[in-house]
């Protein structure tokens, strides 16, 4: 209860005010409907989990990018966010030892979309809009997931992903990108937004 | 060799785009000017991107005779830049103000994204399928409409002509020999080159899709 009214405030933001309704299609999906009801397939649950740790694995790398070009202020969300997706990888790996899944797969076009993008971005966007990028990134995770009940076969995924630690996280990236304004800002939070729904959809279509 | 590897492993992809409808309606003289124009338009815009991504290329190579290799390639670029500056004046393109529709953007952060941030291996095969193509679909087309006689009078003779030509043969032989010898055959190195494939038919069916109106704009 505290956490989802402290999420009422925390994107109670222009940059997710502006999106319009692009924000509700990147944080719902019957994908994540399937997965709070549990009766998401393993084979659709399997390709969302694989394409995620490639996507994963390349925000680690936009993160270490965007943390060489930031000021010295935005070190410590950014480097502990990193050490968190260090974490997440090896949480993915010991999920996918036991549900015996491949994670070696290549990409899929709506993945590899996503992190061209941020990979392209990471070397040649001014800081302030790689900081309202990952603020995007997240915050979209976070709603996504926080709409789900914490309960069922996935309940572990969905609490990873409304903790109240991961709330903390968002809410710092926020403050990171209003203290560095920039007009380029939604446009750049706009465009992950539509990778966020199409990494969906991709999830669930295939 | 890599190169004839990936480029037989690809036929698909180059056939697809052999008798992709905007090829062959350029082929045939009947593809529509307005989606000529919009299809010049992104074309530019990726050919930019390409330039830049050259450069990321040589700063990764090794010893002196990449810079000569480089170097033609860059100017390789510059010369269909120039095409296309011809052709934007004609069709009253501002090339300034072009809007990248969807695959022109997925295409240019492709390749901008290897060529910032991968091997440079992996970096040519990105760069190679775009060059090979042009040079096939050149030789191809100039064959199928009956050979230099008929280029003179064929509306879009000029764009067949660049593309036939010795000198974009000798581009696509230059990356090929880059291709060999600084990529290996890893599953990277297949993936980059297939997915530029992939983004060349990709390209082709946006220029037939997306409506003139939103290709310019402010940036």
């Amino acid at each position: 209860m505290g956490v989802m009214a402290d999420l009422g405030r925390l994107l109670d933001t222009e940059l997710v005010r502006n999106a319009g309704p692009l924000w509700d299609e990147a944080t719902t999906s019957p994908f994540l409907e399937a997965v709070a009801r549990g009766d998401v397939s393993p084979a659709v649950f399997g390709r969302w989990l694989s394409q995620d740790y490639l996507f994963a694995t390349e925000l680690t790398a936009f993160q270490a990018v965007a943390v060489s070009k930031v000021p010295r202020a935005c070190h410590k969300p950014l480097i502990g966010g990193l050490a968190a997706l260090d974490s997440e990888l090896a949480w993915f790996e010991s999920h996918a030892e036991t549900l015996k899944l491949e994670l070696s797969v290549p990409p899929h076009p709506a993945c590899r979309r996503y992190t061209d993008f941020l990979l392209h971005a990471a070397h040649t966007d001014r800081y302030p809009l790689l900081l309202a990028t990952l603020f995007a990134v997240e915050a979209s995770y976070l709603a996504a997931w926080s709409a789900l009940a914490a309960e069922g076969p996935y309940r572990e995924f969905i609490e990873r992903w409304s903790s109240e630690a991961f709330n903390d996280y968002v809410l710092s990236l926020r403050r990171l990108a209003e203290d560095n304004p920039d007009p380029g800002q939604q446009g750049a939070f706009n465009r992950v937004l539509e990778f966020e729904r199409d990494f969906w959809k991709m999830s669930w279509e295939g | 060799m890599l190169h004839e590897r990936l480029w037989e492993q690809n036929q698909d992809l180059a056939q697809a785009s052999l008798g992709h409808p905007l090829v062959e309606a350029l082929r045939d003289g009947t593809l529509a000017p307005a989606a000529f124009r919009g299809y010049i338009a992104q074309d530019a815009f990726f050919l930019e991107a390409f330039a830049r991504a050259y450069a990321l290329a040589l700063a990764r190579s090794r010893g002196a005779e990449p810079i000569g290799l480089f170097h033609v390639l860059i100017g390789g670029v510059r010369d269909e830049l120039r095409l296309h500056a011809a052709y934007a004046a004609e069709l009253e393109i501002d090339l300034s103000r072009v809007q990248p529709n969807p695959a022109c953007r997925a295409y240019t952060d492709f390749l901008l994204a290897t060529a910032w941030h991968r091997s440079l291996g992996e970096v040519l095969a990105a760069m190679t399928p775009c060059m090979r193509l042009y040079a096939f679909l050149g030789q191809e087309l100039l064959l199928r409409i009956g050979g230099q006689g008929k280029v003179k009078v064929h509306p879009y003779g000029r764009w067949i002509t660049a593309y036939s030509g010795p000198d974009m043969q000798d581009l696509a032989d230059h990356i090929d020999s880059l291709l060999d010898r600084f990529s290996k055959d890893t599953p990277a190195v297949r993936q980059a080159y297939r997915y530029a494939m992939q983004c060349e038919v990709d390209f082709f069916s946006a220029a037939l899709e997306t409506p003139a109106q939103v290709l310019e704009g402010q940036r």
